[in-house]
Formats: structure tokens, sequence, C-alpha cells
């Protein structure tokens, strides 16, 4: 099954293992810039022989690349909008600035726009407001800030451009932003309103605020958090335009790259239209800039590692041991891949494991009868991957910029007692999508 | 020429164990926009100055690294902003202070005066080896300088 300049020989497989398990050791050890570690291990599984240039180059997923690209550059323009900081503020006001309905509300903010947009970006953009408010409200926003994790994460869940793990099994496998919506979404609500209880007797039920403060967070006029009316009409077009692009893709014919690339540059064009050559050139300069290019690059060279190691039959190999291990029952299977994709993504980076994943699920295709018979391995692996990130603080770059926030504020969120509390929870959302495939598919 | 010929070395001084409120009457008192702030052994801190208070009447979310840059959609009143100041006061500069880059004696003068139009303030003289506090050069302190050295 090896194209040209695929080689398969039992040294070229050890040699591609090698290199694979050193590449995830060294990402991990995060000792050394990921984006460094995977082009690195890119090189040498050309430099070694284990795939030629060629090949190397057809083991990258452009698709995910060039969805994640446009996808960022989109947010980079909407955020100077204040959209965000409007939003935050709108929710904070419509529950009359009550500590309690603030952390639902917040949570449901972040939890949408994640879905659609960045989690990252979503949480850098939101958390300043949500620290502004419990600082005026005078309530602790440890609460606040451990609920946006879970809400940044399970949002992202909902849907194929909300968290890279789905974006990669979208792109490899053909499911659409209406399959995941479809399939995703039902659980998802249901996870976020059981995430949302046990932060009500863990905190929520304590939190009060003064009225003379919570009339302070009242006085907010959120309209005012919008600096640039304009672009932020340009902005919701535009987004509106891309969310019906992926609904209507495979009716237009379109992979998700072409369309979150399209919408890219449009906006550009309408937030840039009026501004002379020199301008332009600054604001798409500050746009590309924002692009997360370590992730980028981060994911080139591990696409093409992991290419690698595939094309030497390692995977398939891979495949074969854990239906052995299964019996090649699918419920088994299915359990196997959402509680081991939950429990690692919680210690270690997702990206590279569902990378690994995908053509090992793929692998399986003949045991469970074609394509259509992995569909239950996709949205496990999909649930596990995204909703183990919120066991511990380096679980999600989310988390991470979450916690930086928190330091700064001067209330940091320490790791063990994050994990005390946040892997359990974290656990309950794995049971909830356990029962829910099981009901649904299995 | 070196920052020794270009310094004053009568300061008025804080100490990192001043509190903040007690910092502002002195920068109100002396007419001054920043002080330089140096330990218990008389080592050189960083700086406390007007903008280090001003930002304290700002809530933490606003202050802090990728905080909000737009405050416009909140609506508070001086009295508010006093109350924050208020809160704050008995917070210690050594909290606040700033680290701006800081010359020796033999710093050589064109280095000094790339230093103030690079950040704009007073730069603070401190031994190389001891750390102690040896003196501030003031633009004025410069320019002072250099129309004599014309004369």
């Amino acid at each position: 099954m090896h194209g040209s300049g695929e080689v398969a020989s039992a040294g070229s497989m050890w040699l591609a293992a090698l290199l694979f398990v050193i590449t995830y050791g060294v990402v991990m050890s995060e000792k050394v810039n990921r984006a460094i570690v995977s082009l690195l291990a890119a090189g040498l599984m050309i430099v070694l022989g284990i795939l030629n240039q060629e090949a190397a180059i057809r083991g990258i997923d452009f698709n995910t690349i060039g969805l994640l690209i446009g996808m960022m550059v989109i947010v980079a323009v909407t955020r100077q909008s204040g959209i965000f900081q409007f939003l935050a503020i709108w929710a904070a006001k419509k529950v009359n600035a009550q500590p309690w309905g603030i952390l639902v509300m917040i949570s449901l903010v972040t939890a949408v726009t994640s879905a659609f947009l960045d989690n990252v970006t979503t949480v850098l953009l939101v958390v300043p407001v949500t620290l502004l408010i419990t600082e005026e409200l005078k309530v602790k926003p440890y609460p606040y800030l451990f609920a946006m994790i879970f809400a940044s994460n399970i949002g992202g869940t909902a849907t194929l451009i909300g968290d890279p793990p789905n974006i990669m099994i979208g792109s490899a496998t053909g499911l659409t932003f209406n399959d995941f919506a479809y399939n995703l979404s039902p659980v998802i609500v249901i996870i976020m309103a059981a995430t949302l209880i046990p932060i009500y007797f863990i905190w929520g039920r304590y939190l009060k605020a003064a009225p003379e403060d919570r009339q302070r967070v009242m006085q907010f006029n959120e309209y005012e958090a919008i600096t640039d009316p304009m672009l932020l009409r340009h902005c919701l077009i535009v987004i509106g335009l891309v969310i019906a692009g992926f609904i209507f893709a495979r009716f237009l014919g379109l992979e998700a790259a072409t369309v979150a690339m399209t919408g890219a540059a449009l906006l550009l064009l309408l937030a840039n239209w009026r501004h002379g050559p020199e301008e332009q050139s600054k604001h798409v300069l500050e746009a590309f800039n924002e692009v997360e290019w370590i992730t980028i690059f981060f994911f080139v060279g591990l696409f093409i590692v992991v290419h690698g190691v595939d094309s030497t039959g390692l995977l398939r190999l891979l495949a074969d041991k854990m239906l052995a291990l299964t019996g090649g029952n699918l419920t088994a299977t299915s359990m196997v891949i959402l509680w081991s994709s939950a429990i690692l993504s919680a210690i270690i980076d997702n990206i590279p494991f569902v990378a690994t994943m995908i053509p090992l699920i793929k692998a399986m295709a003949p045991t469970f009868g074609g394509p259509e018979g992995l569909m239950p391995l996709w949205w496990s692996l999909s649930l596990g991957a995204c909703l183990g990130g919120n066991g511990t603080l380096i679980g999600a770059s989310a988390n991470l910029v979450v916690a930086g926030f928190a330091e700064r504020a001067g209330q940091p969120i320490r790791f063990v007692q994050y994990t005390l509390m946040a892997f359990p929870i974290m656990l309950l959302s794995i049971v909830i999508s356990m029962i829910y495939l099981q009901m649904r598919y299995l | 020429m070196t920052a020794r010929t270009l310094m004053r070395s009568s300061l008025v001084k804080l100490r990192t164990t001043d509190t903040v409120a007690a910092a502002a009457q002195v920068l109100l008192q002396h007419h001054l926009r920043h002080l330089p702030v140096v330990d218990e052994q008389g080592r050189y801190a960083g700086t406390f100055g007007i903008y280090s208070v001003l930002q304290l009447t700002l809530p933490t979310a606003v202050l802090m690294r990728e905080g909000l840059d737009n405050v416009a959609f909140i609506t508070e009143t001086a009295h508010d902003l006093a109350q924050r100041l208020r809160e704050r006061g008995q917070e210690l500069v050594s909290q606040w202070l700033n680290r701006d880059p800081v010359a020796h004696p033999d710093t050589p003068a064109m280095q000094i005066v790339q230093m103030m139009l690079h950040s704009h303030t007073s730069i603070p003289v401190v031994h190389r080896d001891s750390h102690h506090l040896e003196g501030m050069i003031s633009s004025s302190d410069v320019l002072h300088t250099l129309l004599e050295e014309h004369h």
C-alpha cells in the first residue's frame, strides 16, 4: 500500500517508531519548542529515508492547516472590534450582576464562542472582563476562571471548528460541520449543564455580592466596549457567511479550509479597503502576526512524522493489536478510545495523540464494515481528546492562558488544587459521553 | 564625560518598606515625578513615581499584562478611583517598583542620553558591584552640564 517514496521494511518501521517515540518524549518534556521538535523529526523522517520529500508533503493535511490559519486570521481581526468584551458585560448585566448568574452566563458565552472561534482567544479576551467584574463584586475569581476553563473546552468539542482535534478528525474523515453539530452538540449541552452542578455546590452557593457592588457592574456600558462598530458589522457578516459556508460545505462541494481562507481574505478586504496601501499592509501584517505559527508548524511537522510512521505499517500493526485486545468489539473499542484519549489528553498534548489515532482508527475500517462503521470511534476520539483537556492545568492551551491571568491577578490556580477538583468533573463528562455513545451508537 | 560627572548625589529617596500613601505624599511635597527606592542596606531597588501612584487607581484587570485595553465602558467616578487608591495606600512601594535600566558611574554620557530618550525618565546611577545608589541624572542635569560645557 506504500506509494512512491514510502519505504516499508522492518528496519524502517523500528527507525520510524524510535523517531516517533523520541519526538513524543521531547514534546512532552517541553524542554524544546514543540514546532522545532516536530519539524526536526519531520526532516529526519526524510533524511533517514523513511519518506522522500514528495511523500512527506503528501502527508501534510493542508485542509487542517488552511482551516486553522483562516480561522486564526478571522479571530485576529474580530478581536479588535471589542465583541468579546461586549458579550461578557452584556451577559453579566442580563442576570442583574448576581454572582452565580454571572458565572453561568460567562460560562455560556465562553462555551458558545469557543464552539465557533478559537478557545485561547476567547479566554484571552473574556478573562480580563471577568476579573474586572469579580473585582467590582468583591468575590473570588477562582470559581469563574475554573468554570471558564471547562466551558472553553466543552464548547470547543461541539463543532468541527471548535477544537484542533475536531478539525483534524473532520479533515481526515470528510465529516462535515453539520455532522459534528448533529452528533456532538446534544451531549455537549448536557455536559455543560452537568459541569455547572458540582461548581454550584462547591463554590456557587457561597457567592454573594453587596447591592452597591452589583450596581457598579450594572452601570457598565457594554456598547462602549465596541471599539469599531463598522469593523464589528463586517466581522459579524463574515463569521455568518463562514458558518453558513461550513453548514452548506457538502452541498457546495467545498472543503473547510476553502471556506475559512476565503472568509479570512474577505474580512481582510472589508476591514482594509478604505485604507491606503501602506496602512493596509500594516493591518494585514498585524493580522498575520496573530496567527499561531508555532502551532501551524507543529502541525506540519507532526503530519509528516505520523505519515512516516503510518507508511511503515506500524499503525496498522497497533490497530490490529488494539482490535485483538477488544476482540474486534465496537463497543469495547469505542470505550477504550474514549477513556484512553480522555486520560492521556489530560496529561499530554492532545494534538499529536489525535494525529496518531486518526490513521490507527482508519486502519480498523475493514473490521467494522467500512468507514461508516467507524463513526462511534470518531465521536469517542473527539469527546475523549477534547474533554480530557479539562482534567489538569496542562491539558489544554486555554487552561494555561487562564492560569497565567490568575497568576497576574494575584489569585494563582495551583496545579494540584485544580486537578483535585477538575479531574473528577472531567471524569463525570466522560461518563456522560460514555452513556451517550452507548445509547446513540452502540 | 561619564555618569559620575552628570549625576546629582544629594537625593530624596524612598525605602522599600515605605507605603504607597507615604510615597505619594513625598512626591507631592517635592514636586517630583519619580524617586529612587533603596532597601535597608541602601542598595538600589527600583523607582517609584507619580504614574505608579496613578495606576493604583485602576482595577487589577486593567493593570495586568494583557489586561483590558479599552476601559471606556467602566463608568466609575473620581470618588471610585480615590477609594481604590485609599484601599491600596498601605501596600508597600516595593510591590510597585519600576525597574528601568540603570547607569553605572563610568557609563558614557552618550549612552546616558540614549537611555533617557528611550525611557523618558531620569536615570539612576548604581555602583556596579555593591548596587548602592550613587545618584540620579535628570534630562535637566544633562542639558545644564552640556550648556555649561559649551560656554
